[in-house]
């Protein structure tokens, strides 16, 4: 077995163990309310995984995330305001949509790195946000849309969530443990090797770009059927901080870090709400941290806990990444 | 016929005539070395070959047809192997994984990307860092890393910059040792390097650029007492 694919498979395993722990919330806990804060936690998990493939695992820092979970969002919605279709046709008409737009975007954005692709991408996400505030005859501007709930009972909607993530979370992991994985992990180390040992990097980059843009589609689908509105605070860019900061803390390139990592960013927005935006703040100071003394995130800091404790790290100093250029 | 012939490639940067008008030809299973100095155009040849660059004028035949225009990786693929001046690798992925990920894309199964992978492991003597992430090894063991990853696939012409670089006598010598066998089973070598001895104990075909221009091309005898390389290497006053 090859280290791309053990350290997958752990990271994978450990993933299925927390999910396991989420499905059991709704045994312990009735409050709706607490159940909606853990739907919305599952929608940030979604969006941090999402995000992950394309910034973790293939390199492309696209500031674009909810700008597809809005495009999912008013995929559906307007397919239920104006057509009066069911979710069961409006969210696989947000899935293909957002694709379709995430392949557009990736084909065009190819040649870009670095900050020119985190500005066109944050252009692209605020031009889709303005437009669905004033295009009022088909999105309603700011009111947004009233979409209909996919279900009343709110265990129902959680499960349904739940089986969102943990489908997303199986696909990506045969998506990384077959050859695609690989190219995509070589494309993010170096482009130019990439291509030079046969790789196609537009096709492979433009992949990612789609898978990514599909997954946030269709969590923005599900989240709306959840809240029952369609809105363009859904691609708000402080809610781009917000996915960003769940794979910073949770752990950038690792199957386990953004499902966890969204999961503790909605609580601890959650909490700090009363304050208002204020609590960017905090989350601004955390990644600030995270970045400067613990690259790996969460996930990091508990593996080399566990190493040290148990393993190889026991028999010699923790290993040092050594930075580019030396 | 020729495997590879560059017909008068012109590169430029901004008034800099990088190459100016080089035709080379190449025949399959060529152990070639191109020497030239500094500055003289040797990568930036390699950058059209390889499709990293595109000509400002001129054509590049591989296999019988051009390839000016094609993706890096198609021409990767058509059997052009690069190993980079500056070593380029998978940082975040292991020395087994950057080999096999190099296997699978040349349309290795990934079981016979593995099986080949761990063979060139033990011949490079890479073993000690076997999974050990790309970004960590040794200056001289990324060389060899990126080395082996050329050998992954089938090349049909490995294009080598630099290769002995910063490598300790005794890899080298793997590595020479290494690429006889290669071309003894048909591989074909261009071979960029200021390090003349070993260039020569490998070859005797040499071409010399200078300047962005083929000076001369031939055995070794024939090249190093050509008056133009050695103009090129010691400067105007040597012959005037
Ligand atoms: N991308 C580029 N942009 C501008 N100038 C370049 C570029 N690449 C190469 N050059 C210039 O082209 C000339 C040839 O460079 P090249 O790298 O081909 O030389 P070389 O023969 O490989 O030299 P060395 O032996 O030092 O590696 C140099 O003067 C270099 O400055
Ligand atoms: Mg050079």
């Amino acid at each position: 077995m090859n280290a791309s694919h053990l350290r997958t498979r752990r990271e994978f395993l450990v993933s299925l163990v927390f999910l396991a722990a989420v499905a059991a919330v709704p045994l312990f806990v009735t409050s709706g309310y607490l159940l909606g804060i853990v739907i919305v936690a599952m929608y940030y998990a979604l969006l941090a995984i999402a995000w992950n493939l394309l910034a973790g695992y293939t390199g492309q820092f696209s500031l674009a995330p909810t700008a597809f979970a809005m495009i999912g969002a008013y995929g559906t919605g307007m397919a239920s305001y104006h057509f009066g279709l069911p979710p069961a046709v409006g969210v696989p008409i947000a899935i293909l949509v957002s694709a379709v737009i995430g392949m557009g975007l990736g084909r065009i954005v190819v040649p870009l790195r670095g900050p020119y692709l985190a500005l066109t991408t944050i252009a692209f996400a605020e031009i889709v946000r303005h437009v669905a505030r004033n295009a009022h005859e088909y999105t309603r501007g700011d009111f947004g849309m009233s979409v209909p709930l996919i279900s009343s009972d709110r265990v129902m909607a959680f499960y349904l969530m739940l089986a969102l993530l943990v489908a997303v979370q199986v696909g990506l992991y045969f998506l990384l443990r077959s050859h695609a994985g690989l190219y995509l992990q070589a494309i993010r180390d170096d482009e130019t090797a990439a291509a030079g040992r046969g790789i196609n990097v537009i096709f492979w980059k433009t992949v990612a770009f789609t898978v990514s843009g599909a997954i946030c589609g269709f969590a923005g689908a599900m989240y709306v059927h959840f809240s029952g509105l369609a809105s363009p605070d859904i691609g708000h860019i402080f809610e781009t901080g917000l996915v960003l900061a769940s794979v910073v803390i949770g752990g950038i390139g690792t199957m386990i870090g953004p499902l966890v990592g969204g999961f503790i960013v909605q609580f601890a927005a959650e909490g700090f709400r009363e304050f208002g935006l204020r609590h960017m703040l905090v989350f601004a100071a955390m990644v600030i941290l995270f970045v400067r003394f613990f690259r790996q995130g969460l996930w990091g800091l508990v593996k080399n806990a566990w190493d040290r404790l148990f393993g190889q790290g026991a028999a010699r100093p923790a290993r040092q990444v050594k930075e580019a250029g030396e | 016929m020729s495997l590879l012939r560059f017909e008068n490639v012109h590169k430029a940067f901004g008034g800099l005539k990088a190459l100016d008008g080089v035709s080379i030809s190449l025949e399959a299973g060529c152990m070639t070395g191109l020497i030239g100095p500094n500055g003289s155009g040797k990568t930036t040849l390699l950058n059209v070959l390889s499709g990293n660059l595109a000509p400002d004028q001129g054509d590049v035949i591989f296999d019988g047809r051009s390839i000016v225009g094609l993706q890096p990786s198609a021409i990767a693929r058509r059997g052009v192997g690069r190993m980079f001046q500056i070593t380029r690798l998978f940082r975040r992925l292991s020395t087994l994984d950057n080999l096999v990920t190099s296997g699978c894309a040349f349309g290795l199964s990934f079981h016979d990307a593995l099986d080949r992978a761990e063979r060139l492991i033990e011949e490079l003597e890479l073993t000690a860092v076997h999974d050990e992430d790309g970004g960590n090894l040794s200056g001289g063991q990324q060389k060899l890393l990126e080395f082996g990853s050329v050998f992954m696939g089938a090349p049909k012409i490995a294009v080598l910059d630099e290769p002995f670089a910063a490598i300790h006598p005794h890899m080298r010598e793997v590595m020479v040792r290494f690429i006889r066998e290669r071309h003894a089973e048909g591989h074909g070598f261009l071979i960029v390097s200021h390090d003349l001895p070993v260039v020569l104990g490998l070859t005797d075909d040499l071409i010399a650029m200078n300047a962005g221009q083929v000076v001369a091309r031939g055995d070794a005898d024939t090249v190093l007492h050509d008056p133009l390389v050695i103009e090129a290497y010691l400067g105007e006053t040597a012959v005037s």
